[in-house]
């Protein structure tokens, strides 16, 4: 199959206002109402790039932003969106990239061999990517459990919060994947890790300069945590999002892969990429 | 059309919207090149005095900041306790609050305000239909423009529909009140029909678009022009040279 950018049909112009209030509503009633350290504003525009292509995928979130900030009427607007605009543009574009390499497909009865052998890839492609970032970002300032840290109980406690949240994400991920028997469930996690990450290394300089590192939403007392831990405000920003934005972008994509599933073949087949995204043409 | 010609009730409003959104974006890209507290400052001013000109003063001042808020406490918190510093103010348990926190989190705000001010000014008095219709006579592909209108429509919409949905569920016995954990769990049942009755929607509405030869090719005409003078227009080339040279000084480290 050869590679394709993706069109811009009627369906697809008629998609992409729909994806942008879903967005803008999740986006702001989930985030603010439950204080979770997550945004989950980006499942329209991923279900953009995931049916239509990658370039719908990016025109979807950059024009989210920018109407967020620029057209909507005053209750819903926000000041505030348009300078993520070009994140969210990636994030649309990856979305779509790896929905065309078919991991947004479900594989159902997947046999046992097959889901160790995902587990087993996933974990290491996510581990490689974790090994990383932390020998590269976080070293020196991630001071949570080395001696020379501040050693309060506050932030002994967060650490702790953090390290069990990342080993609660991983059994979480293993008991999906064996529970629900499809290994269509590690592509989607290795799909959303790397959206996050590079989506964390975009918005930090962003968030860091534009706002002085904060959010208003729970993500902010990590950055906290970070600066009291010794790092400079960029660092800890982007300590923070390297955190939040991969666990972020994988439970947004598993919304959206999950909503895959649950509409019918017929609907999907309609968009430009629907086919290649759940795997109808079967080699 | 008519419900296209916003009203007018000051000079301000009766600029063309390109001027306007061509000052918000100098304010609040400005804003962020100059930084430090002047240029916030004499930003905040300037839009205040024109906020005052086209009568909205009170409801600008009240929309930024209910949006400012929520960051200006983060901020404040973020930067004030636990940003490194050498002159420490005072002590809070394990948190310092340092001068050089206080001062980040002050350059901060003054530029968080400066940048909501500017561009709540332009969405305050500005008709967006206009806009967008302002921009598509200007060159913006048709598409990109629908997709504009077309979300002011669809986010109301979505909401309603959510809503429709909440309460359908809850006569069903689903709990939407309560713990954390509850409100979580009564989410799935809302958000799923939500997302699955739009998307199936989009046949029904790309069929009657279609049906109105939404895909023809070429221009539109557009029967509505927005008013445009040369002054306007020098005033806008007249900010984007102002902001570019902003850039430039930044760059070369001369403010």
């Amino acid at each position: 199959m050869s590679f394709s950018w993706g069109r811009f049909d009627t369906r697809t112009i008629v998609l992409i206002p729909i994806a942008i209030a879903i967005n803008i509503v999740l986006g702001q009633t989930v985030a603010a109402a439950l204080k979770i350290p997550i945004y989950l504003d980006s499942i329209g525009t991923i279900l953009v790039g995931v049916l239509a292509g990658p370039i719908p995928g990016l025109v979807t979130g950059l024009l989210a932003n920018l109407i967020w900030t620029y057209v909507l009427p005053a209750p819903l607007q926000s000041s505030y969106a348009a300078p993520f605009a070009v994140v969210a543009a990636e994030i649309g574009f990856l979305s779509g990239v790896f929905a065309q390499l078919g991991w947004f497909r479900s594989r159902p009865n997947s046999s046992g061999q097959q889901l160790v052998i995902a587990a087993v890839v996933a974990l290491v492609i996510v581990g490689g990517l974790a090994i990383y970032t932390v020998s590269r970002f976080y070293t020196g300032a991630f001071t949570f459990f080395s001696p020379e840290g501040d050693q309060s109980v506050a932030f002994q406690l967060l650490g702790w919060l953090i390290a069990v949240g990342i080993v609660g994400v991983i059994v979480g991920f293993l008991a999906l994947l064996f529970l629900r028997r499809d290994a269509g469930v590690a592509y989607v996690v290795v799909a959303g890790v790397i959206m996050g990450v590079i989506s964390a290394l975009i918005s930090a300089p962003i968030a860091a300069v534009v706002f002085g590192g904060v959010t208003g939403s729970g993500t902010d007392l990590l950055v906290a945590a970070f600066q009291q831990g010794g790092s400079d405000l960029q660092t800890a920003v982007l300590q923070q999002g390297l955190l939040s934005d991969p666990i972020d972008k994988v439970v947004t994509s598993f919304v959206v892969f999950l909503l895959l599933r649950s509409v019918s073949r017929r609907v999907i087949a309609r968009f430009p990429q629907g086919e290649a995204a759940v795997g109808m043409e079967r080699p | 059309m008519s419900r296209l010609v916003p009203a007018t009730p000051t000079a301000f409003h009766r600029l063309n919207p390109l001027t306007k959104v061509t000052l918000a974006t100098t304010g609040s890209v400005g804003a962020v090149i100059v930084g430090g507290y002047l240029g916030p400052l004499t930003i905040l001013g300037v839009m205040i005095a024109l906020a005052a000109q086209a009568g909205v003063l009170r409801a600008l001042l009240r929309a930024s900041l209910f949006l400012t808020l929520p960051l200006a406490i983060s901020v404040v918190l973020v930067s004030v306790f636990t940003r490194a510093g050498t002159t420490v103010l005072f002590q809070v348990g394990p948190f310092d609050a340092t001068m050089e926190g206080v001062d980040f989190a002050g350059q901060t705000l003054v530029r968080l305000l400066a940048i909501s001010m500017s561009i709540g000014l332009f969405v305050m008095t500005t008709e967006p239909r206009a806009f967008v219709f302002d921009l598509e006579r200007r060159g913006v592909p048709p598409r990109a423009a629908f997709v504009a209108v077309a979300t002011i429509e669809a986010v109301p919409t979505l909401i309603e529909r959510a809503g429709v949905i909440g309460e359908s569920q809850r006569a069903r016995g689903l709990d939407t009140e309560g713990s954390l954990r509850a409100r979580l769990r009564g989410l799935i049942p809302i958000v799923a029909p939500l997302i699955l009755g739009s998307l199936t929607d989009v046949e029904e509405r790309s069929l009657a678009l279609e049906s109105r030869a939404f895909s023809r090719p070429g221009r539109r005409h557009l029967l509505w022009t927005m008013p445009d003078s040369s002054p306007e227009r020098v005033l806008r080339w007249a900010l984007v040279l102002v902001l570019v040279l902003a850039g430039i000084a930044r760059i070369t480290g001369r403010i």
